[in-house]
């Protein structure tokens, strides 16, 4: 496993009123977190809050590049980003939903305290696959065929890269202690943006690219945002 | 984060323990334990409360110290909640050391008003003001600054400052009302009420009447020499006799007060200070001592002057000799001033407020039960006392939920 120290690029918040960030997501040109009573739409360069949509939000954000789906209680909701809809609710899977991101036309779930990822069916619900983390996982992210999740446990957080077959490391970036990590997403460029969870800040942090790679995925997890 | 979690740390944080619990009642993890045990302490299970939280304790993983010592804080207030004084306070201080320590300020600042409670609850004010004046509540969340001002119209009410509790209880009214607890605006209430309750009696050249809080106030800062039997002291203005540790010589001090201006018969104050119904020679020379004593003790506020039958006091300075008594006759009055506070005490933790034994603290409460003045909840260890008829728990369950990491 490759293990550095996430460099951070810059901070955003806290912002008045806003106690927590627990999810958010990016949809190409903003990015959106979940704040307890409402999604808010920051815009990156300027740091901005743009506006916001009046929903139930407890935990992870996602967007499939018409939709935004947020995590409430028990359940997902779809909503349409335009209206502030919610336009459709399944089950959420398990007891301690935290992270969620779109990738490959499905929905993937972090399971906080049961260590889990769950990839289920956006319609229905349906569980299709689970990939078991042996820390606990916060957000989620698929980017240019990686899968990433955010883990926080105690005072330890960071951006872990792993294997979405057998579950194994394959990298890790260590936030400095102290610093939460609730949601995480990557921009498909150079950077993840992660929740700061009650800090109530939003941070972008520095993505290792691949030798040779390009800016500006092709793969899950940016394609479908452009 | 955990959406349930958030869900229903934010409904505990709203007082709706319902709806916290319909999230997580099924859950075993820790955060969901813990936040169950807070729910049930809302609710009054406080046994339950306890056991849930000790076991959400135990369930935190080694890298989840800050939610451990959060889980810990909640426990301790479940216990002073409980009156269980003898408590582990040991554990309190190491648990907000540890949030302190990892900036968890709102959290530690909490335990910090816990311990200080408990030292205004066992009586040590000094103590509690010590503590209390390292902290400035501005920067904390309602819910806390209401704790703070009620702390602080607690240490003034009983040091007799009638104004400055007022003051504080406004300022913790507002801030209860902010915070939107309603166990804590009611709190502040019967903080409120006791303010207009009677406080003690004053008697004078024959009469008695009963005083609230600001006329003991202004008694005590009147030119009037006054026997405090609240406090066993004889006071003039700012100087002060403390007669808290001389039975005796307080007997002594309060039959002549009671007398003033006239004298006191020696058999009387035989029989007030030695409870001898017939005296010897020996009680008589034993008397001679004590006077001697007290006159000695009270020479720059008083005289104590030989009569034909007896003894008189003669104040220096003041023109009147007040005698300040606790507002009942009651054969046990300190006892029932300590539960007049609506909470349930154990008998130990009375025995340590008052400083006594608990055999003889038990003794008190079986006789007032007998008169049915106070009444027991539960049996042998759990045993509790309070004055009927039976008020709700009301305390401040002020801990934000213990999410993790946040």
């Amino acid at each position: 496993m490759k293990r550095s120290a996430a460099e951070i690029i810059r901070e955003y918040g806290p912002f008045p009123g806003i106690e927590a960030v627990h999810g958010l997501t990016f949809d190409g040109r903003q990015v959106w977190f979940a704040s307890g009573d409402r999604i808010n739409a920051l815009d990156p360069a300027s740091g901005r809050l743009a506006r916001s949509i009046e929903v139930k939000a407890y935990a992870g954000t996602a967007f499939d590049g018409t939709h935004l789906y947020q995590i409430a209680e028990k359940r997902i909701q779809k909503i349409d980003p335009k209206t502030g809809r919610v336009l459709h609710t399944i089950p959420a899977p398990g007891d301690s939903n935290s992270g969620l991101a779109w990738a490959e036309g499905s929905l993937w779930v972090g399971q906080y305290r049961d260590r889990k990822i769950v990839q289920v069916d956006p319609e229905t619900g349906k569980v299709l696959r689970t990939i078991d983390s042996n820390r606990f996982v916060t957000g989620v992210t698929w980017v240019e065929g990686e899968l990433w999740h955010g883990t926080w446990e105690g005072d330890e957080s960071g951006l872990r890269h792993i294997d979405p077959k057998s579950g194994e490391v394959l990298e890790q970036l260590d936030l400095p202690p102290g610093t939460m990590v609730s949601g995480i997403e990557a921009d498909g460029g150079d950077r993840f943006y992660c929740g700061g969870g009650k800090s109530g800040k939003v941070r972008a942090v520095r993505r290792p690219t691949r030798g040779g790679a390009k800016a500006g995925g092709t793969e899950a997890g940016s394609a479908g945002r452009k | 984060m955990d959406s349930l979690i958030t869900a229903a740390a934010r409904a505990l944080a709203a007082g709706d323990p319902f709806g916290a619990l319909n999230l997580v009642a099924l859950r075993e993890d820790a955060p969901a334990l813990a936040l169950r045990g807070i729910a049930m302490a809302q609710l009054g299970d406080l046994a339950r409360a306890k056991l849930l939280l000790r076991k959400a304790a135990r369930g935190f993983g080694p890298r989840e110290a800050v939610a451990r010592a959060r889980c810990v804080v909640a426990e301790a207030e479940v216990a002073l909640a409980a009156r269980d004084l003898n408590g582990p306070a040991k554990t309190l201080e190491a648990a907000r050391a540890l949030l302190e320590a990892q900036g968890d300020r709102a959290n530690a600042a909490h335990a910090r008003y816990l311990e200080v409670r408990r030292l205004l609850l066992i009586g040590r004010l000094d103590e509690a003001e010590r503590k209390l004046e390292g902290l400035d509540p501005a920067p904390f969340p309602p819910a806390l600054r209401a704790a703070h001002e009620l702390v602080v119209a607690g240490i003034a009410m009983r040091r007799l400052q009638a104004r400055a509790t007022r003051a504080a209880l406004a300022k913790a009214e507002r801030a209860a009302r902010q915070a939107g607890i309603p166990a804590l605006t009611a709190e502040v209430e019967s903080a409120q009420r006791l303010l207009q309750a009677p406080a003690a009696r004053r008697i004078a050249r024959g009469g008695e009447r009963p005083l609230r809080l600001a006329e003991v106030e202004t008694l005590l800062a009147s030119k009037a020499l006054v026997v405090d039997a609240c406090r066993r002291a004889v006071r003039e203005g700012d100087k002060l006799v403390s007669l808290a540790t001389r039975p005796v010589l307080f007997a002594l001090a309060g039959a002549l007060a009671e007398a003033w201006p006239g004298d006191v018969a020696r058999e009387t104050l035989l029989a007030r200070a030695f409870g001898a119904k017939h005296a010897d020679e020996s009680h008589r020379a034993r008397l001679r001592v004590e006077i001697g004593r007290l006159r000695a003790m009270l020479r720059p506020l008083a005289h104590l002057s030989a009569t034909k039958q007896g003894f008189a006091l003669a104040p220096r300075r003041a023109r009147e000799v007040v005698l300040l008594a606790p507002p009942g006759e009651e054969a046990h009055a300190a006892v029932l001033a300590f539960l007049a506070d609506g909470e349930a005490w154990s008998s130990s933790a009375l025995a340590l407020a008052l400083g006594t034994s608990q055999r003889s603290v038990q003794r008190a409460l079986d006789a007032l039960a007998a008169e049915g003045k106070v009444q027991a909840l539960g049996r042998a260890r759990a045993r509790r006392w309070m004055t009927p008829p039976l008020p709700a728990f009301t305390t401040a369950l002020l801990l934000p939920a213990p999410l993790p990491g946040g």
